[in-house]
């Protein structure tokens, strides 16, 4: 394997509308490697799903280089085969829940790509049950998919590429139709994933807060990369954020205003606690300050 | 222009049969005249059957749903006006879009109130404006317009019915920041200007705290809270022991009170917040 | 909406459920030729017997098992006046009466018969297929074992494997389906579509708003599908491997050996019975 495990450099696409050409990725460049967690952040028709959709061969590049698991993608000689062995190691979870589940029984649903990849049928069973346990779904293995809530189709579609065995996996807005309580089951499965089994997981979000949990954010903006880096580093610019059609998280700009009005206030806090430790300092060293003075 | 009372509404699907379920029990609640009134809770908390019963789509198995002081079900057989005085717009409702046009679209609901043809044409255009929908894309196919614009589209739909309580079911799931903010304005305008009582089913209380005058919270079926948006963020803390996601900031509040900083209660936007902390800085 | 039941499967732990779904398919089949190589009277009370005791084996309880036959009552009450008047017997009529100078409505012995054997012929039919193919067996069963024993011909290119995913893609979103639907049908009323009053071709006119909106959804539905499958590494039936593997045990081949001996009885039956025969 290279140095990295997905390589995009340079990379083009356009939908035709009307016999019109439409760019919609304009020259990206994101290089990822096995095992991180990265967010891809941007508003709806920034091009994030296109790139998503460009990384397991559902859409071929227009131009570029797109390395992904050692695969050529860019390659006019790419052969199904290529195609077939790119998408054992990257599986997709898709937005609708409903549409990506194919089978009446759980359990059937999960056996699904390990029976298309020809995996002997002991060794299928065992990859389901498995998989199962991981998402935590094993209570409903004979359960019928439609009697399920959102959060739990999405765990079971996790499953079903689990037993894939894929070293990477892509949740493109895979939580934009569930219900908060749906989307943290899904968050908290893909975290598991990537921390215990060293999964590289790459979620395209337009959800601020889901988006600050991840290792890496990447803010894509029409169709280029508008920043890239830890959550800190793109949150300390909430200007950038807004001008991509994005939230800025309340923290985030309460920290902004309270600087704006002259209070000291060192680091850039995400979560409310992390805000919550540092105003306390600050009041703190205030109170010090005073009692100095 | 109208008041919507609800007086000990019970709701059990599947009475008698063992799949039995009461998604609703004994909720009374009235609501403001003229408000943008938010109604949250979790999936299962009722707060979807609530919103069939609004505009008699269901009836309750117990309890009266009033409008202006009448039961609503007093003459089941006009239950079809009720409907057009109650506009109801169901979860990622641009999927009922069926014409050819947009116009057609929106112009269906008034048509079926058979209203003259030029009433029809200014209430479409009306309605477009308060969604925002741009007027070229109005003679277009439902089909070439994107996923928000098919939203507002749909919306506007059932604005263009006029009608007095407008009720929306997840009005903004699934859309992106700038297209939340587009239709969560548009729709808390329509209220404003035409003085018609607005209700917003939402999962987000982020978008409550911005967009509503009234919020009630259901829980298990029942109305768990309920009052104005300072009212009900005052008791910040028992929303979070419903489990709701309170916004951000007043998660942020809460915590500074735990470790001992003096915040007056309920802030739930970044400028309460600020004009709170300010003072303890100089 | 949740709780719609796909077809008639009662979930139960019997020994007809137990049975291998290809087994039950090829008694279900075996079963429709006894009922038709049934003649005698006194083979007919052993089919009748044998349905009674068929339904008792899978605990399906009766009034479920009847529901199977409420559909098809008329027909059978047709076939039952149509053989017991149109039967022309060797004896003198047991009753006659005339209508006009030239035609008369005669019943014979062999009417009797033939209207009795008819309607438990139908019955059993009925009921045997249901037994062996709907109550005890799920739909998604029932298709692999289609599948299963038509995938010989698939020496023939016949297209087995995408007819049986096709099968159960159905029965997958049949479900997801009707809820849209119900859905779809809300919206319109909420913009004050009428679907229960008005002349038909009102009525007809007022699934519009339902049937494209419908349409439109499964046909995104089934893009994205098809997308979803191709990245689970979906490419056909070729190379593909299944979890479940049944394996026939004692029970199913006994089952076969009794299905085919109880058939052989009731030729027998036909020789050697007693009382009328066809």
């Amino acid at each position: 394997m290279g140095e990295f495990f997905i390589h995009a450099k340079d990379l083009w696409y356009s939908y035709e509308e009307n016999d019109r050409k439409m760019p919609v990725l304009r020259g990206i460049s994101i290089d990822i490697r096995q095992g991180e967690y990265v967010a891809i952040l941007g508003h709806n028709g920034s091009g994030k799903s296109t790139f998503a959709k460009l990384l397991n061969g559902i859409l071929e590049p227009e131009a570029g280089a797109l390395t992904v698991a050692d695969i050529d993608l860019a390659s006019p000689e790419l052969s199904d085969d290529d195609i077939f062995k790119l998408r054992r190691v990257v599986g997709m979870v898709f937005q609708n829940p409903d549409n990506q589940l194919v089978a009446t029984i759980v359990e059937d649903d999960v056996a699904f790509g390990p029976e298309n990849l020809g995996v002997p049928s002991a060794e299928i069973r065992q990859r389901v049950d498995e998989a199962l346990a991981t998402v935590g779904m094993s209570a409903y293995a004979k359960h019928e998919p439609h009697r399920l809530s959102g959060g739990q189709k999405q765990r079971v579609a996790i499953a079903g590429l689990i037993a894939m065995r894929p070293s990477c996996m892509i949740f493109d807005e895979s939580t934009a139709m569930l219900d908060p309580a749906g989307r943290r089951e899904v968050i908290q499965t893909f975290e598991k994933l990537n921390r215990e089994q060293g999964i590289t997981v790459l979620t395209i979000t337009h959800y601020m807060n889901e988006a600050a949990r991840a290792d890496r954010v990447i803010v894509i903006d029409d169709g280029r990369v508008l920043a890239d880096g830890t959550p800190y580093e793109i949150f300390a610019d909430p200007g950038r954020l807004i001008s991509a059609g994005l939230d800025v998280p309340q923290c985030t700009s309460l920290i902004h205003a309270l600087r704006g009005e002259g209070v000291k206030l060192e680091g850039e806090p995400i979560t409310p606690e992390e805000c919550a430790d540092l105003i306390c300092r600050a009041l703190e060293e205030k109170k010090n300050g005073n009692a100095h003075a | 222009m109208a008041t919507l009372t609800l007086e000990n509404i019970s709701y059990v699907y599947g009475p008698r049969t063992p799949f039995e379920i009461k998604a609703l029990d004994d909720v009374s609640l009235t609501v403001r005249e003229g408000s943008v009134t938010g109604i949250i809770g979790h999936t299962g908390s009722g707060k979807s059957t609530l919103v069939q019963l609004l505009n008699g789509l269901e009836k309750p198995t117990h309890g009266k749903v009033m409008l202006d002081g009448v039961d609503i079900w007093e003459k089941p057989r006009e239950i079809g006006k009720i409907r057009f005085r109650v506009g109801l717009v169901m979860q990622y409702p641009e999927y009922q879009l069926f014409e050819e046009t947009i116009r057609a679209d929106i112009a269906f609901g008034p048509k079926n109130m058979r209203l003259s043809e030029e009433e029809i044409a200014y209430r479409v255009k009306e309605a477009a404006d308060f969604v925002g929908l741009d007027p070229l894309l109005l003679d277009k196919s439902p089909f070439d317009l994107s996923g928000g614009q098919k939203r507002r589209a749909a919306i506007a739909g059932v604005m263009a019915m006029k009608p007095e309580v407008l009720v929306l079911d997840e009005p903004a799931a699934g859309l992106d920041p700038q297209g939340r903010d587009t239709i969560l304005n548009g729709i808390r305008s329509y209220g404003k200007k035409t003085g018609s009582t607005v209700i917003i089913v939402s999962h987000s209380m982020e978008d409550m705290a911005t967009y509503c005058d009234d919020i009630v919270v259901m829980a298990n079926g029942k109305v768990r809270l309920s009052g104005t948006r300072d009212e009900v963020f005052a008791h910040a803390k028992e929303l979070t022991e419903v489990g709701l996601d309170v916004p951000q900031i007043t998660r942020l509040a809460l915590l500074l009170e735990e470790r001992g900083v003096c915040l007056p209660g309920g802030i739930y936007t970044v400028e309460a917040a600020l004009k709170a902390l300010k003072p303890l800085f100089q | 909406m949740k709780n719609i039941a796909l077809g008639q499967y009662y979930p139960a732990q019997s020994p007809i459920h137990r049975l291998d779904a290809r087994i039950k398919v090829i008694l279900a089949i075996l079963y429709i030729v006894c009922t038709f190589l049934c003649k005698s009277a006194l083979g007919f009370a052993v089919l009748a017997l044998s349905a009674i005791l068929l339904i008792l084996l899978s605990r399906v309880p009766l009034r479920t098992v009847f529901r199977a036959i409420r559909p098809i009552l008329f027909i059978m009450m047709f076939t039952a006046v149509f053989n017991l008047f149109l039967t022309r017997g060797e004896g003198d009529p047991l009753w006659a009466w005339t209508v006009t100078p030239k035609w008369t409505m005669q019943i014979f012995e062999e009417g009797i018969y033939s209207a009795v054997f008819m309607v438990i012929r139908i019955v059993v039919l009925i009921l045997g297929t249901s037994i062996f193919l709907t109550y005890t067996t799920t739909p998604i069963a029932l298709t692999d074992a289609i599948e299963s024993l038509l995938s010989p011909l698939r020496i023939i290119r016949l297209p087995v494997h995408e007819f049986a995913m096709m099968m159960s893609i159905a029965l997958r979103f049949i479900p997801t389906l009707m809820e849209e639907t119900t859905k779809i049908m809300n919206a319109q009323k909420a913009r004050g579509v009428d679907f229960a009053h008005g002349s038909l071709i009102k009525r007809a006119k007022a699934l519009v708003p339902i049937l494209i909106p419908l349409f439109v959804s499964s046909f995104r539905r089934a893009d994205e599908l098809a997308t979803a499958m191709e990245c689970r590494c979906y490419r056909g039936g070729k190379g593909r491997t299944k979890m479940r593997v049944p394996h026939l045990r004692f029970g199913d081949f006994l089952s076969v050996f009794l299905m085919l001996a109880f058939g052989t009885g009731l030729v027998l039956l036909n020789y050697y019975g007693f009382g009328y025969r066809m």
